[in-house]
């Protein structure tokens, strides 16, 4: 202790020097956690999905009371809707039949492949307030790697920037470090879904480089391109919000409201890395 | 035991402000319990103690969120640096000295992160991230070290009584 007092200036210069280093050699891609990191995240990420499911059945209770009134007429409202989804799917079977038969006659592969997908539960997020980075319950153990993507029933959540032996680190798509090949699924105009800070907390995106001349408009329906070799094509992302044309006059940028309710995100499906070998079957 | 006992409140705090605080945020912001743990630990322990205490703070957050590992590290040991130096200087029972202090900290270290993270990205709107992020984080900080503080003091003198006794002090 009597050492550290007296050369406390030395050691932290040292200290100091040492991270410094250590920040420009690890910073960007890193696939997978080191076998350190992994065995802390094997202590540390069961008791955050422990404190999480308290907290998650806390808020669920919360939220029962909150809603207790509207429950009943909720209820009746979604089995309305589930009787029409299941006739529209029987529908849309019948064409999935056909459309395949058809294909194998025209010899061409299937545009939209079957995913196969798992799902995992997110298990804590960034204590900072600056980035939405999460954590998700399964790893290398699960066959998990970096740059799989994660999703919800309603539409994309993000990647997967680094693997450990049981957790995942992921990002969501309004961290305003990602950024998502997307196109307009009604005119096919292309842009980039980016993540802005000023639009995080609101659950918004924005969608940049997109032509001046693109037909693009509100409420129109944004899906990931096939320009990416992270994200797979035509997995559902928003709609449009609002449309603005940049200062520049020469693209335009668009306000993303994705599909997918960010605040109350608790589990996420996350897309098998073999998309390849599916899409090439006929 | 001391060491013991404090790399238990280190863990802690990252458990409750990864995962259940969250639920507490306001308008998407909640306080930094981190940069208040670190804060008040060197007001009552002095640099070097708070600066390695916000080392293991920085690399917890730096290996499960950080993108490179260094960064949040190197932040919070300075943090702990510079807030220990003044620790012979005040007396500890008094409350309005480290809710400044940590009012201060926390501040300064969000515009950091946000020169190094965003400006440098061209993100130029510090006015919007000032009225959104950076006050409203300093006064829920603010408001946030009044008990952690007095649970960090009470541990405090628990700790140096039984010390006291062991290495047979004064």
């Amino acid at each position: 202790m009597e050492f550290f007092e007296e050369h406390k200036k030395q050691i932290i210069l040292i200290v100091t020097g040492i991270l410094l280093v250590c920040i420009l050699l690890t910073y960007g891609k890193k696939a997978n956690a080191t076998w350190i990191e992994s065995a802390l995240g094997f202590v540390i990420t069961p008791v955050q999905e422990l404190t999480s499911d308290v907290g998650n059945w806390f808020g669920s209770k919360i939220d029962w009371i909150r809603n207790q009134d509207t429950l009943a007429e909720e209820n009746k409202q979604l089995k309305e809707q589930v009787a029409l989804l299941q006739e529209e799917n029987k529908r849309l079977k019948q064409y999935d039949t056909e459309n395949q038969k058809l294909s194998q006659l025209l010899k061409i592969s299937q545009k939209y492949a079957q995913y196969e997908t798992t799902g995992s539960k997110i298990i804590a997020k960034d204590p900072g307030n600056w980035y939405d980075v999460f954590l998700i319950d399964k790893g290398k153990n699960q066959g998990i790697s970096a740059n799989m993507v994660l999703t919800s029933p309603n539409g994309l959540v993000g990647k997967i920037t680094e693997s450990g032996a049981t957790y995942s680190k992921a990002q969501s798509i309004l961290d305003s470090r990602s950024s998502v090949p997307a196109m307009s699924i009604r005119t096919g105009d292309l842009g980039v879904v980016k993540g802005e800070y000023s639009l995080m907390n609101s659950g918004l995106c924005r969608m940049e480089y997109i032509d001046a001349e693109a037909e693009i408009m509100e409420g129109d329906e944004i899906v990931t391109s096939h320009l990416s070799d992270v994200y797979p094509s035509g997995i559902t992302i928003g709609r449009v919000k609002e449309i603005q044309t940049d200062a520049n006059g020469l693209t335009k940028y668009a306000i993303i409201e994705p599909y997918v309710d960010f605040k109350h995100l608790d589990t996420v499906l996350i897309i098998g890395a073999d998309k390849t070998t599916q899409e090439a079957q006929p | 035991m001391r060491a013991f006992i404090i790399a238990l409140f280190i863990i802690v705090n990252f458990l409750i402000q990864s995962t259940i605080l969250h639920y507490i945020e306001i308008r998407g912001v909640i306080p930094n319990t981190t940069i208040i743990l670190v804060v008040s630990y060197a007001l009552l322990r002095g640099s070097v103690e708070g600066a390695a205490a916000g080392f293991f703070t920085g690399l917890l957050q730096d290996i499960f969120f950080g993108a490179s590992i260094g960064y949040f590290a190197l932040l919070n040991t300075i943090t702990g640096y510079l807030f220990g130096r003044g620790n012979h200087n005040f007396y500890r029972e008094n409350y309005i000295l480290p809710m400044m202090l940590c009012a201060i900290a926390v501040f300064g270290y969000e515009t950091i992160i946000y020169i190094t993270g965003f400006l440098f990205r061209g993100q130029l709107n510090f006015l919007y991230i000032f009225v959104n992020t950076l006050l409203p984080e300093t006064v829920y900080s603010c408001i946030f070290t009044i008990p952690l503080y007095r649970i960090l003091f009470g541990t405090n003198e628990w700790l140096e009584l039984k010390e006291k006794y062991k290495y047979r002090l004064f």
